[in-house]
């Protein structure tokens, strides 16, 4: 297999852009994934192309790439794998140009979440999460199976709401400095527990916006890294876990077995551990679900991740930076960009040019879940050629 | 004869006159007080089952097999509905053959059920009168919208009073049901059992009442001019309520927003495990899969499997309550992940009997039979995880 470079990255500003559709959002996404090759690079160079959309907006998702990148001449195949689509689109693209079939290939993922009403997005957006006959009568709708886990989470760990709100706290921090986040503002512990509940135990604080937002990155092989930059970004592994899609055939409810499969994957393609990782971009769609990533990926021991947050140790300047970009919290969450969008963040990480710069980043982890909570799927990054 | 009787009264609402909750219907109390007379006996003994009521949920297609699935009882067992009230209920149970599960269930206000199961042995009930005369002042046209002349004393004087002194009565009854304040007080003996339904299910309260009291009596059953009167004999009969202190119902938010949809094949692929609450064993391992897998979640065996009852008590293993607006919902809801018996079988459920986010992890209760959603129109009837500290049953 070939190694695989990472040599340009762009995404749009994430937020409620009414203003933009999808058709929009994809070439606006490209091109300034195109401008960042350090080189310069001719979009006639991509020899094929994977789209990450978990709803289709205004049709045929493919299509609409192609059509709107000007990208006719290629194959482009649309994926969706819940709110791990992101990095397993990413995955895809890895995969292609490591076997020897393309040089150059394109990742994008988009998704227009506020082309519906605030209100019909549960329903519109509940394929995600329903059994015709079991799930979906009871209204199950997507806070409610992640709360499902943070509730015994914090029956059974020893972190409260408050650690939920420190989470939601530092990522909001971290966001205020990134140009693309959708919510640009610090927020206080009593902010976040005295919000209006949307979910018990999530208030409004502890839940990701509504975003709308497209990111890509090119990818090339090893042999001709060289044309396009000197200071690539190398994929040093990958993984995607699967488990049980019904809570009710998940007996431990205080994890996220695919993260944990999907992390035991890509740690091995990578040859590290946990403790290798300098910065981290993981899915917080929801806080407690970040606490439960830290014990998932690794970063602390089962039932500790309330101590990391406690620390510091998550924050920037801290031990083990998570969500320098905001996160899905303050950055946003249009879920089909998602996993693309933290690959455009460690892009940045790994070159040293981020707007919430960790210092001395070498190795960096990008990690989705979704499903509901049925699959995750993680990339790792690094600075140095594997 | 009178083998057993169970009653049912929803805990919402004024303690004389209940409510349904949000996710009952006449079907599902009339399940709630039919297990309850069912309780203890062989449900195989029972051949037939009895629904009368004012409003049957589905008229085309018909209500018996969520009835049967409900109550545990084989799909093959008789099942007539019809349209009455306290004389159609009463007249039921005096005709009725040993077997025979009769059910009176009745919409709030003055909501609830009562079942009674005719047997071999039990309570002696025969009938000593009936009338069939006509005072329609109430009326519902086709499409259910009810009219009322508005005269009570038409219908005491030239309805009922005409009914009564045709049959030759000119004593007091024991109880009366179908009638409510002045009008049963003017028939009945000053310590009458006050009865907290006045449709079919209203005669089956007041055979519980009597029943209970062990000293024979008379019970009138009334519908505006049409009159059925029964009188208890020897013999006695166990009584199963299910009859906890009425509170208000917990204040929820309906959004706007379009009927849920349904898939009618999804629909019937679940129906029995969801309605009849019945796991599939792995014919190789005994795991039990809730809903039923083609493929044993632990030995991976595709052999055809067991159906196998599953508890109904249980406990919350998690549990989380949607407070945001959901359209075609009621919010706050609380959705329960709950673990049945020590099967170790979890299925997740709507919470009710009790405030949305009123419960905790660890909290024990049972599974209740509900409607879980009304979908396109169609009942959409499963289980419910009604907590049981917010409701000790009454003895």
């Amino acid at each position: 297999m070939r190694k695989v470079a990472m040599v340009g990255a762009g995404m749009t500003q994430f937020g409620e852009l009414f203003g933009l559709g999808i058709k929009d959002m994809l070439p606006m996404a490209l091109t300034e994934a195109v401008d960042s090759v350090d080189k310069g690079f001719n979009r006639h160079d991509i020899q094929a192309a994977w789209f990450g959309e978990i709803v289709a907006t205004d049709g045929f998702a493919s299509g609409i790439l192609a059509d709107t990148c000007g990208l006719l001449d290629i194959p482009v195949s649309r994926l969706e794998n819940a709110c791990a689509t992101g990095n397993d689109a990413i995955r895809h693209g890895v995969m292609a140009v490591a076997s020897g079939y393309y040089d150059v290939v394109l990742v994008m993922g988009a998704d227009k979440v506020r082309e519906t009403s605030t209100r019909s997005t549960f329903w519109d957006w509940m394929s995600q999460t329903r059994d015709m006959a079991w799930d979906f009568p009871l209204g199950l709708v997507a806070p409610a199976n992640f709360a499902l886990h943070a509730a015994r989470y914090l029956h059974e760990s020893p972190a409260t709401r408050e650690h939920l709100a420190m989470v939601a706290v530092k990522n909001h921090h971290h966001g205020v400095t990134n140009p693309k986040a959708q919510m640009r503002f610090e927020i206080t512990i009593e902010q976040v527990l005295n919000a209006p509940m949307v979910c018990e135990p999530f208030g409004l604080y502890d839940c990701t916006p509504q975003s709308d937002g497209a990111a890509s990155v090119i990818l090339v092989s090893e042999d001709i890294v060289d044309r396009y930059t000197d200071r690539p970004v190398w994929v040093h592994g990958f993984g995607l876990g699967m488990d049980r899609v019904m809570h009710q055939h998940k007996p431990d409810m205080t994890t996220f077995p695919p993260t944990v499969r999907a992390a035991k994957q890509a740690y091995a393609m990578a040859g590290i551990g946990p403790a290798d990782v300098d910065v981290a971009e993981v899915h917080d769609c929801f806080t407690g679900v970040e606490l439960i990533n830290y014990e998932d990926l690794g970063f602390c021991d089962k039932f500790d991740a309330y101590k990391l947050v406690e620390a510091g140790e998550t924050s920037v300047g801290g031990r083990i930076p998570v969500n320098p970009s905001g996160g899905l919290k303050a950055k946003g969450h249009p879920p089909g960009a998602t996993g693309v969008a933290q690959c455009f963040e460690l892009f940045e990480q790994l070159r040293g040019h981020s707007t919430n710069q960790v210092d001395g980043a070498r190795i960096a982890l990008a990690h989705n879940i979704g499903g509901p909570t049925a699959v995750s799927a993680i990339t790792i990054l690094g600075a140095d050629k594997p | 004869m009178i083998q057993a009787i169970g009653t049912y009264l929803p805990p919402w609402g004024a303690a004389a006159r209940r409510e349904q909750g949000i996710d009952e219907d006449t079907v599902t109390m009339a399940v709630a007080a039919g297990l309850l007379a069912l309780s203890g006996s062989d449900a195989g003994a029972v051949s037939s089952v009895v629904l009368v009521t004012h409003d049957l949920p589905l008229l085309e297609g018909g209500n018996s097999a969520a009835l049967l699935g409900g109550l545990g009882l084989d799909d093959t067992v008789e099942v007539r509905e019809q349209i009455g009230g306290a004389p159609a209920a009463l007249s039921a149970v005096l005709s009725a053959a040993p077997g025979t599960l009769v059910i009176g269930a009745d919409l709030g206000p003055g909501a609830g059920a009562a079942a009674a199961l005719v047997g071999e042995r039990g309570l002696e009930l025969t009938k000593s009168g009936r009338i069939n005369r006509s005072m329609p002042v109430a009326t519902r046209d086709d499409h259910g919208a009810q009219s009322d002349y508005a005269d009570p004393r038409l219908l005491r004087e030239r309805g009922l009073g005409v009914s009564l002194e045709r049959l030759g009565f000119d004593g007091k009854a024991s109880v009366v049901a179908g009638l409510t304040g002045k009008d049963a007080a003017s028939l009945t003996m000053g310590d009458a059992p006050q009865l907290p339904t006045t449709g079919a299910s209203s005669a089956l309260f007041a055979l519980a009442a009597l029943a209970d009291r062990r000293d024979g009596g008379r019970i009138l059953a009334v519908e505006q001019a049409n009159v059925v009167a029964a009188d208890l004999g020897g013999g006695s009969v166990t009584v199963n309520r299910d009859e906890v202190e009425a509170r208000p119902a917990p204040k929820v938010r309906p959004i706007p927003g379009s009927d849920l949809n349904i898939s009618l094949a999804a629909y019937e692929r679940a129906f029995d495990a969801k309605l009849r609450l019945e796991a599939a064993k792995c014919t190789n391992c005994g795991t039990l899969s809730y809903p039923h897998r083609y493929r044993c979640l632990v030995c991976g065996s595709e052999a055809p499997t067991d159906t196998v009852d599953l508890p109904r008590d249980a406990e919350i293993y998690t549990q989380a309550t949607i407070h945001v607006p959901v359209p075609g919902l009621s919010v706050p809801y609380t959705v329960v992940l709950a673990e049945l018996g020590d099967t170790g079988v979890r299925t997740l459920v709507r919470l009710t009997g009790a405030a949305a986010g009123s419960t905790s992890i660890g909290d024990r209760g049972r599974m209740v039979f509900r409607r879980v959603a009304i979908r396109s129109g169609v009942p959409d009837y499963g289980y419910a995880f009604y907590p049981s500290v917010k409701a000790e049953v009454a003895a």
